[in-house]
């Protein structure tokens, strides 16, 4: 149960960006009005028609750890950070406490500087590719290093909700903490300097050739670099350890535009909507707050709106101070959140404002007019006692995040605690796009792969049923038009029609392991071979890990919660978990929770560098046949409820959803064996979560895919955990390797057996000692069904679903 | 539309078909592509833009709307700023 009167606090901080290698290095130039925007460097920008950047410094003062050489700059930047908050805050990270201690990292770009450096020797020879650079690029890796480094144990994921991400992984931490979930988080964002997004937003016309003047001249964006990292942390934890406490987190807000995938909506909603969310959650007037460090890009519409946004929030009072670090340090991008996060809790803890830079003269002169009773903070800091500050982010996709900041001691609005059900799916898969064809493959048994792979396939019958218009889904790459297509299934399935009335009471959480990977290649092949200058405008907003979500809200009206997570298969069911946490406490009415991944030319070409890619018909999960597994992908969406909610429409309940855990033993990124004991602690802690007891566990939707240490990793947990034999299904068998897509259709399988859809009789597998055993068994009588996944990197999420009284 | 235009047009068609990822059968010479016809936006304006530039090196950036209207307005474009 959430508990809302549970204090989050800071107490710590860390972070590397173009004016500082640490925060007070930083932050004092950043009062003192520094700018970090030069003549770009690490990137030949001569072709294009801006050359201006806020890099960090090139070489900084970093101990990866025995993991440095299986990083990419960016995870470098973020320990670089990390190292700093963790010796700040003075936690000790030890046996006693590292279950509680997770990680959440934002980020947009990731690993690019390995996609671009895989691909460009790709060009000059495939035989000179390093598959490491494979292992370096998702997004997925950094919270892992993190975790590595630090010895955190507990939720270990990153958010890819590209420029938000950051704010968004503060928020999480605080709800988590809320809930119960752990006692302290390693949160933050990191972005390097990167040939996609210069190229991406010099192909969108987008880059000031000036350094930015956000608010001011508004002429583009400066591209940054940068990583910062917080401690947050409940209160009892901080106080137990005698921590330095920074300051309170207070509530949040998320929330989806529904309007554009780059652009923001002209009325600003999506942007206020988080600002007042943010503002009610945290129990306040928007007179109370003192100080906003703002999004700011220093585009035309960003700036427009969001000044917008806060004329109409704020502008009626004349306590409000507003400024843009990013005119100092650029768009850090994923970072950013984090960066001004930090800028926001100096501000408050020193009562010194940070100023906006780049006004002249003239501009100063024209200030007034536009500032109304907002204290824009041109050139020069400002001494101001500030006791409650929020900061604000907005991304690609349509995605606004909003995180309040109070000096003293605040109560929240109270959370609700409602019970959860899952009341309909959306599936696009190897076995066809509905959730007929998906009992229907189940009851059929195993599908029959193609060269170790299996493909799902969307197409004009799948549009057309939800009046899909070319002009839409054209510009969507593949992984976007399956989740599109799978949650507007989803929706229509669980009989959801969005209107005015509930278009914010819906939101969703998207996980993938490779995210949109097919089209941050193809973008980044434009660019090896057209030149810097030459991206494509039309490619490079589909480049976001958080695109396809930001899609689907444009496509269906969804206004609510839009996050995307990305760590592993495992994401697929991390996305459960969070959607349920938004729904308990009542933070939205329904949550899709979603899983996505894709397995496109681009997918294969990399799955057969790993090696991962089997050439055996035979292959199929629990067979231990080596190393590979057959590939599939898909896009799977399963519909949370409250009760409330269902009750009140008469929605049918598949299945509720009881408890679930998230948790992390460190192995090197791209490895899985050694971590066995997470997922021992996984499921024990969903049983605890769920209360009650491991025998009451009725049956398993396991993860195995084939591979020698996947399979026996589960095969063996299982052997640990449970008295006696329980039978453990795979959807694996039906739609292939599918990753996150697969983790989520395995919570789908569980509702759908524990609802009766599945028939009373299935084929399951039983581990007799290290072997697999397959078996029909009665499924009629499940009561609890335990879903488990896995990531990479040593992360396991499992969630336990209840059968409907 | 001559022989040059219609070289040029179908190379149009090509970007627009490789580049917006729009399906062949759905464009002519005289479809609109912005508003109510295909539905393109901005950003496919710029993508168009770039294309144009690369395939035949006409500069497009800032030239009035109606050239964009369909690809018979396109072409005419082109093959006006072509540089012989």
């Amino acid at each position: 149960m959430a508990n809302s009167e549970k204090r989050c606090v800071i107490t710590g901080m860390g972070m590397i960006n173009a004016i500082g290698n640490t925060v007070e290095e930083s932050w004092n130039n950043c009062i003192n009005g520094v700018s970090g925007i030069k003549e770009v460097k690490s990137i030949d920008t001569s072709e294009c028609y801006a050359h201006l950047g806020a890099e960090s410094a090139e070489h900084f003062d970093v101990d990866g750890g025995e993991d440095a050489e299986r990083m990419d700059r960016v995870s470098l930047l973020c320990v670089k950070a990390a190292r700093e908050a963790l010796a700040d805050s003075k936690i000790e990270i030890n046996d006693s406490n590292a279950d509680r201690v997770g990680v959440i990292i934002g980020s947009c770009v990731g690993g690019a500087i390995s996609i671009q450096k895989f691909f460009t020797d790709m060009e000059k020879d495939p035989a000179s590719t390093d598959a490491l650079d494979i292992i370096k690029m998702p997004i997925g890796a950094i919270a892992n290093n993190i975790a590595k480094i630090a010895g955190a144990k507990g939720v270990v994921t990153n958010v890819g909700n590209a420029c938000a991400a950051s704010t968004i992984s503060i928020e999480y931490a605080c709800d988590l903490i809320r809930a119960g979930v752990g006692d302290a988080f390693i949160v933050g964002g990191a972005d390097s300097f990167s040939a996609l997004a210069f190229g991406g937003f010099t192909a969108l016309h987008a880059l000031d050739t000036d350094p930015c003047s956000p608010y001011n001249k508004s002429k583009g964006i400066t591209l940054g670099e940068g990583a910062a990292v917080l401690i947050v942390e409940s209160y009892e934890h901080a106080m137990a350890r005698g921590a330095k406490i920074y300051c309170d987190v207070l509530g949040n807000g998320i929330s989806s535009d529904a309007h554009h995938i780059t652009a923001p909506r002209d009325d600003s909603e999506g942007q206020m909507n988080a600002m007042k969310w943010a503002l009610k959650h945290s129990n306040l007037d928007p007179k109370s707050i003192d100080y906003i460090n703002g999004h700011a890009t220093g585009t035309v519409k960003n700036d427009t709106t969001e000044m917008q946004a806060m004329q109409n929030i704020f502008g009626d009072n004349d306590n409000t101070a507003v400024s843009s670090t990013k005119s100092m340090v650029g768009h850090c991008l994923g970072a950013a959140g984090s960066v001004e996060a930090i800028y926001t809790v100096k501000a408050l803890t020193t009562g010194v404002v940070p100023p906006t830079i780049g006004y002249s003269e003239e501009d100063l002169a024209v200030l007034p007019e536009k500032a109304g009773k907002l204290d824009m903070m041109p050139n020069v800091k400002k001494q101001k006692n500030i006791d409650i500050a929020m900061t604000n982010n907005f991304a690609f996709g349509g995605c606004n995040a909003s995180v309040i900041f109070s000096k003293n001691e605040k109560e929240i609005a109270p959370q609700e605690n409602n019970k959860v059900y899952v009341t309909g799916f959306g599936l696009v898969s190897p076995v066809g796009n509905s959730v007929d064809a998906f009992i229907e493959a189940v009851k059929s048994g195993k599908t029959q792969a193609q060269d170790g792979n299996l493909i799902a396939n969307v197409g004009s019958d799948d549009y057309a049923e939800h009046g899909i218009k070319l002009a839409f889904y054209r510009k969507l790459d593949k992984l976007s038009q399956i989740q599109v297509v799978s949650g507007r299934s989803c929706l229509k399935n669980a009989g959801v029609e969005v209107t005015t009335d509930n278009e914010t009471d819906i939101g969703m959480i998207i996980g993938t392991a490779d995210g949109p990977a097919t089209d941050i290649i193809n973008f980044h092949e434009g660019l090896i071979k057209n030149g810097l200058h030459a991206g494509s405008a039309f490619v490079f907003p589909n480049t976001v890990y958080n695109a396809a979500g930001g899609y689907l809200s444009i496509n269906s009206g969804v206004k609510g919660v839009n996050v995307t997570l990305t760590n592993g298969m495992q994401a697929g069911l991390q996305s459960v978990c969070y959607a349920y946490n938004v729904v308990r406490d009542g933070d939205e009415k329904m949550m899709m929770a979603c899983g996505m991944d894709e397995n496109t030319d681009i997918m294969q070409l990399l799955y057969e560098k790993l090696g991962y890619i089997s050439k055996d018909a035979d292959t199929t999960p629990y067979n231990k046949s080596g190393k590979s597994f057959v590939l599939g992908e898909g896009a799977t969406s399963v519909m949370l409820e409250s009760k409330a909610s269902a009750d009140a429409r008469g929605a049918k309940k598949y299945a509720e959803v009881a408890g679930y855990a998230m948790t992390h033993e460190s192995v090197s990124v791209g490895t899985l064996a050694g971590s066995d004991i997470a997922l021992d602690k996984a499921i024990k802690a969903a049983c605890q979560n769920a209360a009650i007891s491991i025998d009451e566990i009725d049956a398993v939707v396991g993860f195995g895919n084939g591979n020698e240490i996947v399979d026996n990793i589960e095969i063996n947990s299982y052997n640990r955990i449970f008295n006696g034999k329980k039978p453990v299904f795979s959807v694996k068998e039906v739609v292939g390797e599918a990753r996150a897509a697969a983790a989520t259709l395995q919570a789908m399988e569980a509702a759908l057996m524990l609802s009766g859809e599945l028939g009373d009789k299935l084929e399951a597998f039983e581990f007799d000692g290290t072997k697999a055993v397959k078996k029909t068994v009665d499924v009629s009588g499940y009561k609890y069904i335990l879903v488990t996944s896995f990531a990479t990197g040593g992360s396991y999420t499992a969630v336990v679903l209840k059968k409907c009284n | 539309m001559d022989a040059k235009q219609t070289e040029i047009a179908e190379k149009i068609k090509g970007i627009l078909v490789d580049n917006l990822r729009i399906p062949a059968e759905e464009l002519d010479y005289e479809v609109e592509l912005f508003g109510d016809g295909i539905g393109l936006d901005s950003i496919d304006s710029l993508e168009i833009i770039a294309g144009i530039d690369q395939e035949f090196g006409v500069q497009m950036t800032g030239v009035a709307r109606e050239n964009f209207f369909n690809i018979a307005a396109l072409s005419k474009y082109v093959m006006e700023h072509l540089e012989d």
